[in-house]
């Protein structure tokens, strides 16, 4: 307990002897979001409802057959409903000629129903769905693929489902047994079933989701932009605050510390403490702004986007205070900041997306924890990955935070004064 | 006086090859003024740091309270204050902020660290600055808030380091008083300085440090009367007899 109100009031202390200084105050927030602003403003043009994912589907069936009920039932009604990030899927009336149109790398792939498929549905055949894409159009594929996965586990569940309701209906008498007025009773229900919800309503039978691999630009410049700049000032602010503990050695206050009842951890703790709450400050600040101001968008698990804040400051933090025992003057502390936050930025993706790098540099990257911090953002809220998809990037941050905490403790206790 | 309040043996550090301190030992009575006086780069300061727990001695044995600061340095800091040679102070900070906030790392509850705050800047006279930012003050006031935040806490044993360097006759008699205050109220005094009238108006004993070692230990009196008739000669001639005329580093 006494030691907790030690770490307190070091950390309070801390941010009182900030706030105090207009010009890093000033830094600190305002700083961070004239550069949002500006790149904002310079990335408009690169995003945009233009880029959206168009996935193609196509039927060589007759019409009246199961393939166009389904297809009528998820096609794109309107895209101005559509989300940023989401895929717009188009009906193409013309099987042969989508279908050239994949091979001559005019359209990024297409997904086409056979001539039998509601004959193969119905006698419980074998079919197969067709999919061309691109080789290159890795995000069309796999969305693709994954609605051909859900229309087709939909379908073989339906059909249990009807089987056996025939059955009962036959057994019962409703139903003539011969096979015609069983098969027009399946066909009937089949489509009953595929085309119960309106285009595009809220529960459309068919769900699928798409798996999202690769590259896509952001709708919303912010919600890259954002991220970037969060990742970056959070750690050069938190950085080059190591010059605390270097000024607290120099400016002798350290030494007072040393002789008094406090423990050489809650000095750490304290000092520490001040520089995870400024960040967290500096968080909540940004999301806050990011959200009303700039329309960025959390993406499916704002809770993630969170944690990985959180995790961002809480690493910047113990990276700061590996600095401040490693450096032995102020200036070096600070030049240290300087040239750590500027190199690992750029490397780790936060100006612009390391997914266009060359892949031998994605891998080096990996050794700086913005990477990870911007994969991880990057994944939320543009690819529209969910909470267990930034876990890798969430333990990173946190393995990266143990290893500076670690060596800021040891080097603390053996370089205190 | 009999009871020694602090017993330093054999004390060693060095820094690199040059030994700081070399072989110190000597005892400091309970209610006394102790008095470390020596040339520049004696190795005052570096002796008092380790007195205080900051530095870690290379050999030797230091016992303040009845409590080792090898064994139970704790215990140790929580009976001494100090007042570091070079100002330790936050200056964006109000003095009122600084004394509470050492008051607190010494261990006290908030309310009676401001009290004991306003007690010790009144003691200081500057009761009516509390609240001024430390960094606007002169010289003079810095010194005594320096010296005030020593005394948050209540220490047993205080540790002054040139506490009086730099600063106009006024603020050094108002210190003098102060510390003179302090031991009437049973304080153990350590003071270096290098001002030989203060030394010799103020401490019990005296003990003259050259080299890392103490080559003297005395009342005041009686190492005047090592080297003539103690009416005549002053602490700075056998400070200087001592110790040699060369000038130091
Ligand atoms: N941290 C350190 N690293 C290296 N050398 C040091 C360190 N601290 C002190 N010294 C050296 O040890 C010697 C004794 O220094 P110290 O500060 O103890 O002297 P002092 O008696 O207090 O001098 P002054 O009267 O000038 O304050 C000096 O030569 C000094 O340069
Ligand atoms: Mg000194």
């Amino acid at each position: 307990m006494k030691h907790l109100t030690h770490i307190w009031f070091i950390a309070l202390k801390d941010l009182k002897i900030f706030a105090k200084d207009r010009a890093s105050v000033f830094f600190f927030i305002v700083f961070p979001f004239m550069f949002i602003v500006l790149f904002t403003f310079l990335l408009q043009g690169t995003g945009g409802e233009d880029n959206r994912v168009e996935l193609h589907m196509a039927t060589r069936e007759a019409s009246g057959g199961l393939s166009q009920q389904i297809i009528g039932a998820i096609v794109t009604p309107d895209e101005s409903l559509l989300k940023p990030g989401d895929p717009v899927i188009i009906w193409d009336k013309d099987y042969e000629a989508s279908r050239q149109a994949v091979i001559d790398g005019e359209l990024e792939g297409l997904l086409a129903f056979p001539a039998d498929f509601t004959q193969s549905v119905m006698t419980g055949e074998k079919t197969k769905l067709e999919i061309f894409s691109d080789a290159g159009a890795t995000y069309a594929r796999a969305a693709l693929n994954s609605i051909a996965g859900a229309i087709s586990s939909q379908i073989s569940t339906d059909k249990v489902v009807i089987d056996a309701s025939i059955s009962l209906l036959v057994g019962s008498g409703a139903i003539p047994a011969d096979s015609e007025s069983i098969d027009r009773a399946t066909q009937q229900l089949l489509n009953a079933a595929m085309s119960g919800a309106a285009p595009g309503g809220s529960d459309s039978f068919l769900t699928y989701k798409i798996v999202n691999v690769g590259d896509v630009e952001a709708g919303n410049a912010s919600d890259f932009v954002i991220p970037g700049y969060l990742v970056m000032f959070v750690f050069f602010a938190a950085a080059v605050s190591a010059q605390r503990i270097v000024w607290e050695r120099q400016n002798h206050t350290l030494e007072r510390l040393l002789a008094s009842s406090v423990k050489r951890e809650s000095i750490l703790g304290g000092i520490y403490t001040g520089t995870f709450i400024r960040g967290l400050i500096q968080i909540i600040i940004f999301w806050v702004v990011g959200i009303l101001v700039f329309n960025v968008d959390l993406g499916l698990s704002p809770p993630a986007v969170i944690i990985l804040s959180v995790l961002m400051v809480i690493m910047s933090a113990a990276f700061a205070l590996m600095l401040a025992t490693l450096a032995r003057t102020m200036r070096s502390a600070a030049s240290l900041a300087v040239l750590t936050s500027l190199l690992l930025a750029p490397l780790g993706g936060c100006w612009w997306p390391s997914f266009l790098y060359p892949e031998w540099l994605q891998n080096i990257a990996k050794i700086t924890p913005h990477a990870w911090a911007t994969s991880g953002f990057n994944k939320l809220m543009l690819f529209g990955a969910d909470f267990g998809d930034a876990l890798p990037s969430m333990l990173a941050l946190l393995v990266f935070a143990l290893i500076f905490g670690i060596i800021a403790a040891w080097r603390f206790r053996t370089s205190a004064t | 006086m009999a009871e020694e309040f602090m017993v330093v043996k054999d004390l060693y550090k060095s820094f690199k090859d040059l030994k700081a301190v070399n072989g110190v030992s000597f005892s400091i009575y309970k209610g006394e003024i102790f008095g470390l006086l020596g040339p520049n780069g004696a190795g005052k300061t570096t002796t008092i740091r380790m007195l205080s727990t900051v530095l870690e001695a290379d050999k030797g044995e230091i016992i303040i309270g009845g409590h080792s600061v090898k064994k139970d340095a704790e215990a140790v800091r929580s009976i001494i204050g100090v007042c570091p040679q070079d100002l330790a102070l936050y200056e964006d900070l109000s003095a009122l902020d600084n004394m509470v906030f050492f008051g607190r790392m010494a261990g006290m509850e908030g309310k009676e660290a401001k009290a004991q705050a306003m007690e010790n800047l009144k003691l200081m006279g500057l009761e009516g600055r509390a609240k001024g930012k430390v960094g606007k003050f002169s010289g003079g006031m810095k010194r005594r808030i320096n010296l005030a935040i020593a005394l948050m806490g209540s220490p047993q044993l205080l540790f002054l380091d040139e506490p009086t360097v730099g600063i106009d006759p006024q603020s050094r008699n108002h210190i003098f008083e102060n510390i003179q205050g302090l031991q009437k109220k049973g304080l153990t005094i350590l003071y270096t300085t290098h001002y030989m009238e203060e030394a010799d108006r103020l401490c019990n004993r005296i003990a003259i440090m050259d080299g890392g070692q103490i080559i003297a230990l005395d009342t005041s009196y009686n190492l005047k009367k090592q080297i003539g008739s103690p009416e005549k000669v002053t602490l700075e001639d056998v400070f200087l007899k001592l110790t040699g005329r060369s000038l130091r580093d």
